[in-house]
């Protein structure tokens, strides 16, 4: 085989431009941490926001190697080198997510709510019943377990997949030697990546709103990272050929991968229509307020998302040859890769801005105090509150204070004995009953515009530029470490060869123009 | 589509690349193709055929927007003038809750127009028979065919002649 360029060379220029890129990003982030809260939370949230966006942009090229190679798929061996490249940087990843790690056990964030100190012991006013049923999940064991442990995994397998078809390159012939090996790292990594991420994802970010949770956020959150990583892949591949490397890697190719973009933006679409109906049609006040709060408060997020990472996609992609045009994807690729940057901005900010406002409340010592004071004025009419009849209608309203401590339905508190009745039996119970109002008067409080809350702005931008340099820095570094092409791939033939089959009219006349020359 | 039988001259290669090949040549010595079999589809053939790009599409893309504006349209007549019922607490124009009746509307538009579509160009009625060159170009031979109804016996010994050059393992005449 006579194919030139198959061995990537990191230019010092792009290197000094990456660095660059991450000393932006650094400063942007000291100045984000400089003008903040007391909590940081735009800080802490932007670190959390690129870290998992850009540590599951590595996780999930490896799943898509790993599923490829399970299925013996051939057209992909050109472009395999690029995603092993990519997946690599989840040893970095674990190190900015040991960052949120040491954060958790060290009490110097307050992301999650759930780790606020005594909010699962019923003796202390915050004790919020909701969090300690799920504090056998929720705590920093688990945490550190479901980001450390589960990313730990992952790059051993990674780094092992990598490894061995690095070593097919030795080879005297091609043969499924190594494949197979590869095949053993790739197949049981499917299970493995499949179920780990969903833990990865309820801990790092799900948990931020304790309190709801979503059978679907898993699948949705794990199609964002892996659009985010088909977007990238293609605007790495067309810079690849930009610089002369890749030259075997044809329209036909890109087209493959066009494909991808376009299927699994549908299925995000999907996934993210499903949570949301579902959600929406059952309208359980603990699942319902996570959409009122982003549909009232933050309605460019919310409509921002489906414009981005659907309508865009879908319209533009849907035609065959645009998936063939180098310019009109790096758009589309571009446009997908901020929009699941988006994504996550929109799953992580409203709720991180929420819990930074809990903290600061129960630091003054008045969680909940200032929504007290209304039932409480109400409750004059609690002087039979000791009959039976009050003590049970009492029980009910506090189970009912329980069940709504969703958010959504607490305003209808105020209306029912329960708050009342909780007031005028002391401590013990408006700890319950205070707290569900607490919630409901939150999630209806209004909410200012902030940058990088309620829109991402030029801070969160610079981040962004920070950590994609320190992601391609690291890629460009592995690309080098291999060549390009795997030269003993018992499907490197089959790759060269790939024809997508499509016919378009505009290409068939280039065509046509090109054989008449012979 | 022609109801009147064609006299057909076709030639049937064992392998995708010697077809090519032929179609290549033919093209190249301007000869008229009236068709090629194949029994899968082989990469690279259309353009060589200069075949123009299928507007099937267009219209799969119309019966769609049909599809989903008679489903919307449907759903919303229904539940909000013949017969609206309160679901959940819902109100009676509940969009999310026909975005899935809309979305199967446009893919059952889409793909039943386009299939109707497609038989009534290629003139597959139901009852319709099949006319068929040979059975093996459904199995492993590769078939270019010329219509020699008009030609003359000149031209069908050109043809024949094109045939051995280009390594035809089978030359036949057929009348479908």
């Amino acid at each position: 085989m006579n194919l030139t360029n198959t061995q990537f060379v990191f230019e010092s220029k792009t290197k000094s431009i990456l660095i660059g890129g991450m000393v932006l990003g650094a400063l942007c982030l000291i100045l984000t941490y400089l003008n903040d809260d007391a909590y940081h939370t735009r800080f802490w949230t932007n670190f959390l926001h690129n870290s998992v966006y850009f540590t599951g942009i590595a996780f999930t090229s490896m799943f898509f190697l790993s599923a490829q190679i399970t299925a013996f798929a051939g057209w992909n061996s050109l472009v395999k080198r690029v995603w092993e490249a990519m997946s690599q940087f989840m040893w970095v990843g674990l190190i900015l997510m040991a960052v949120l790690v040491a954060g958790v056990w060290g009490h110097f964030h307050h992301l999650y709510h759930w780790n606020t100190p005594g909010i699962t012991d019923p003796a202390n006013p915050i004790f919020d019943k909701i969090i300690a049923g799920k504090a056998g999940f929720l705590n920093a064991g688990w945490y550190t377990l479901g980001t450390l442990g589960f990313l730990a995994i992952w790059y051993f397998w990674a780094y092992n997949l990598r490894k061995a078809s690095v070593a097919q390159d030795t080879e005297e012939t091609a043969s499924f030697a190594f494949y197979k090996k590869q095949r053993k790292w790739a197949a049981s990594f499917l299970p493995l990546g499949g179920f780990l991420s969903t833990v990865f994802i309820w801990q790092s970010v799900m948990s931020i709103d304790p309190h709801w949770y979503s059978t679907m956020f898993a699948w949705y959150s794990m199609i964002s990272m892996w659009l985010g990583s088909i977007a990238l892949t293609v605007m790495l591949l067309i810079y690849l050929k930009s610089l002369g490397y890749l030259e075997y890697v044809t329209r036909e190719h890109l087209h493959d991968v066009g494909k991808f973009l376009f299927g699994i933006s549908v299925f995000w679409t999907y996934l993210w229509f499903d949570q949301f109906m579902l959600i929406w049609y059952a309208n359980n006040g603990e699942e319902t307020i996570y959409f009122r709060e982003r549909m009232m408060h933050y309605p460019v997020l919310f409509w921002g998302n489906l414009l981005l990472n659907f309508v865009t996609p879908f319209l533009i992609l849907m035609r065959n040859d645009t998936k063939r045009k180098f310019g009109t994807m790096f758009f589309v690729a571009l446009i997908v890769f901020l929009g699941h940057w988006w994504d996550y901005f929109y799953m992580i900010k409203p709720g991180a801005r929420i819990a930074a406002n809990e903290a600061k409340e129960i630091s003054e010592g008045n969680f909940g105090k200032h929504h007290k004071a209304a039932p409480m004025s109400e409750a004059a009419p609690a002087t039979e509150a000791h009959t039976p009849a009050a003590t049970e209608e009492h029980a009910t309203a506090e189970h009912a204070a329980h069940d709504t401590v969703a958010h959504e339905a607490a305003p209808a508190a105020h209306e029912t004995p329960a708050a009342p009745a909780a007031a005028a039996h002391g401590e013990a119970a408006h700890g319950e009953a205070a707290h569900a109002t607490e919630h409901g008067a939150t999630n209806g409080e209004e909410r200012p515009f902030k940058a990088g809350f309620t829109l991402p702005g030029f801070l969160e931008l610079g981040t962004l530029i920070g950590f994609l340099s320190l992601y391609l820095f690291f890629f460009f570094n592995q690309l080098t470490k291999s060549s390009l092409v795997p030269w003993k791939d018992p499907y490197l033939d089959e790759s060269l060869h790939h024809e997508t089959g499509a016919l378009i009219s505009t290409e068939v006349d280039a065509h046509h123009g090109h054989d008449d020359h012979h | 589509m022609a109801t009147e039988s064609k006299k057909v001259l076709y030639g049937l290669y064992n392998d995708e690349e010697d077809l090519k090949g032929a179609v290549k040549a033919a093209a190249k010595a301007h000869l008229d193709i009236m068709d090629v079999f194949t029994p899968f589809p082989v990469h690279g053939l259309d353009p060589i055929l200069d075949l123009k790009e299928s507007r099937l599409h267009y219209l799969g893309f119309i019966y769609g927007a049909i599809g989903a504006t008679f489903g919307f349209m449907t759903m919303t007549w229904v539940f909000t003038r013949d017969w609206p019922i309160v679901f959940g607490g819902k109100p009676y124009w509940s969009v999310p809750a026909f975005i899935p009746i809309t979305f199967e509307m446009t893919v059952l538009f889409a793909a039943w127009g386009m299939t109707i579509t497609f038989y009534t160009i290629c003139g597959m009625w139901p009852g319709v028979k099949a006319k068929s060159l040979d059975n093996r170009i459904t199995d492993d031979k590769f078939c270019l065919a010329f219509d020699v109804t008009d030609a003359t016996e000149g031209d069908v010994d050109k043809l024949k002649g094109f045939f051995t050059q280009s390594q035809a393992a089978e030359v036949n005449v057929k009348t479908i």
